[in-house]
């Protein structure tokens, strides 16, 4: 395999990942059967995915549950060992796990914690310190930049049991990012948080971005997540990866076409404004429909020559009308062709 | 080196303080160890209360004790050191908190052997340690068998740790292994009794397939001058190999670890 240039911080070929799982019917009697009687087969969770990031970079990894997310995450962190195909990050074999590439990384997961439960998170940040051997002044350095961003005042000494979610979540981000890595991996970050710790939890990921220049891969379920973070969305579904591009031209892959929104100076009737396109909605002066992608200039022509239009505007539908059309259909997605570097 | 030293020093520090949080454990565990050594020296009151009884497997009374003494120093090595911290491996295993420990730039298995400590046990280890020095005083003891005796279970602590880290390990593969803790402590019991107490093919068992009597009544013959050589090169040997065995059994599961999907 030939190596990387130095402005490829993860590169994925062809990666796959298949489990043996175990089957057990429901009901007592299926548990004693599965228990003297396993029965397993092969599941394939990462069926041959392809892709590159630059340093810097920040993508928002999208897919319903189960689509193969989570397991790709694992395998660039090295948790998982790949089936077939290869993996590089930061300029690494990610499954060898060497101690060079796990001081250059993080994997954050919303759903699980490593700070420790019974004392406070300035305890476990300073395990970490000892763990990643952070020298002291860059530890103090980081820690006032992170307590100022994260507004980790007042909470540091506080026992992490006594911590609400938010301000947990908080400190294992902190925690999580004291070495400062260049590739973090974020699994599901906001998990759970209200809008306002989901704010800052991307606030967070932002600066230290910029500020690093870390390449980031995020997986969430939550659009606002992806779209205020990454210029770049990969959507990963039954194990492949059916997009990858920017949010503007992921909202053009759906069929759904583009919205137009009306001010009107006069009112008229729903199926008056139904002959412009579909899904119309009026709510007495307003006006909204659908319109199909290419024809947008020319519908929105038409509206403006025969109707008394105050206002209009053209807008792609919200990601998550994409996504749950996406998911929803099972219409063939067109998938970029990728130039591969490593034969 | 020093670097692990340290972070020894650091997990010592965050265990301690963590266990500090509740108080009122610490009534707990001095009864636990109460509880332990009451039994233990029942067990061999009960043996040597038969009337005409000097000697069990040829062990005078105390000998007997000694053995019992080097049990408790066991049982507490095994509180302090050993079951806090591979109880912790199954749990890490099932919540997933294991991710983390193999995301760490630190041998994984000395992360999970030395993250916490139960300091609350200590009893045990002084109550064990006092009644070696107690039964010793009853027996000729040479500086010689001090030394001998010193290997002998410094290599028992050894193999009850590689058993213990063997049978957690197996948590990568069955999540769940309470049972095998409670099947450790089952067979351990044992060693409360001199292994020579038992007929030749449980002395055997006890020997050769778990090695019980490398813990408690080899470490006891050699402070009483009465090992045999070869027990005597057995005991490392069988240290060294447990070590690198179960070492090489840990590799291979957190090989094949499927961490458990979010």
């Amino acid at each position: 395999m030939t190596s990387p240039p130095p402005n490829v911080a993860v590169q994925v070929r062809d990666l796959r990942k298949s489990y043996t799982v175990h089957e057990k019917d429901p009901g007592f009697v299926g548990s004693v059967r599965s228990f003297f009687n396993r029965k397993s087969h092969e599941v394939e969770a990462v069926k041959g995915v392809s892709f590159d990031l630059a340093p810097g970079e920040v993508v928002g990894f999208l897919g319903p549950n189960g689509a193969g997310k989570t397991t790709t995450l694992k395998m660039l962190s090295g948790l998982l060992h790949p089936t077939g195909g290869t993996a590089r990050v930061a300029g690494f074999e990610p499954r060898k796990r060497e101690t060079p590439f796990l001081k250059q990384i993080t994997l954050v997961m919303g759903q699980k914690q490593q700070l420790i439960w019974d004392l406070p998170a300035l305890d476990s940040f300073l395990v970490n310190q000892a763990i990643y051997e952070i020298p002291e002044a860059q530890y103090q350095a980081t820690m006032r930049e992170f307590t100022d961003v994260l507004g980790l005042e007042g909470i540091l000494k506080k026992q992490v049991r006594k911590l609400s979610l938010g301000e947990r979540m908080k400190c294992e981000l902190a925690a999580a990012l004291l070495h400062r890595p260049r590739v973090l991996f974020l699994d599901e970050p906001t998990i759970g948080l209200d809008v306002n710790m989901q704010e800052s939890v991307r606030a967070f990921v932002r600066d230290y971005n910029q500020r690093f220049d870390a390449t980031v891969i995020l997986t969430s379920h939550y659009m606002a997540d992806v779209t205020a973070l990454a210029r770049r969305i990969l959507v990963i579904d039954a194990g492949r990866l059916v997009f990858d591009g920017d949010l503007a031209s992921l909202a053009e892959q759906s069929s759904g076409g583009k919205t137009v929104r009306l001010q009107l100076r006069q009112p008229i009737s729903l199926a008056e404004l139904s002959r412009y396109g579909n899904d119309a909605k009026v709510d007495g002066l307003s006006a909204e429909l659908s319109v199909p992608r290419s024809e947008v200039s020319a519908r929105a022509a038409r509206l403006l020559a025969d109707l008394d239009v105050a206002d209009l505007t053209v807008e792609d539908p919200p990601i998550e009308a994409v996504m749950a059309e996406l998911f929803g259909s099972s219409a063939p997605i067109k998938q970029r062709e990728h130039e591969h570097v490593a034969g | 080196m020093t670097r692990y030293l340290r972070l020894i020093r650091i997990f010592t520090g965050a265990t301690i303080s963590a266990q500090l949080e509740y108080r009122a454990n610490f009534l707990g565990a001095v009864l636990a160890s109460l509880g332990e050594v009451g039994v233990a020296l029942l067990g061999i009151a009960v043996l040597f209360g038969q009337p005409g009884t000097v000697s069990v497997g040829g062990y005078s009374f105390h000998q007997a004790l000694l053995v019992v003494g080097f049990f408790m120093l066991t049982e507490g090595f095994i509180s302090v050191f050993v079951q806090p911290n591979m109880s912790k491996i199954a749990e890490a295993v099932r919540t997933g908190s294991m991710d983390f420990t193999l995301l760490k730039p630190i041998d994984a298995q000395f992360n999970v052997s030395t993250r916490n400590l139960n300091v609350l046990r200590v009893t045990d280890i002084l109550i064990g340690l006092g009644l070696i020095v107690y039964a010793a005083s009853f027996l000729t003891v040479t500086v010689g068998g001090v030394g001998v005796a010193a290997v002998m279970y410094l290599s028992a602590l050894v193999i009850v740790y590689c058993i213990w880290l063997a049978l957690s390990t197996t948590a990568f593969w069955f999540v769940k292994t309470q049972n095998m803790s409670e099947l450790f402590n089952g067979v351990f019991g044992a060693g409360r009794f001199p292994v020579t107490a038992f007929p030749i093919p449980v002395r055997a068992f006890l020997t050769f397939v778990v090695p019980i009597a490398f813990i408690t009544t080899v470490p006891a013959q050699a402070l009483t001058g009465g090992l045999s050589p070869l027990l005597a090169l057995a005991s490392p040997l069988v240290a060294a190999v447990l070590f690198v065995g179960s070492r090489l059994f840990w590799k291979r599961a957190v090989g094949s670890y499927t961490s458990a999907s979010s």
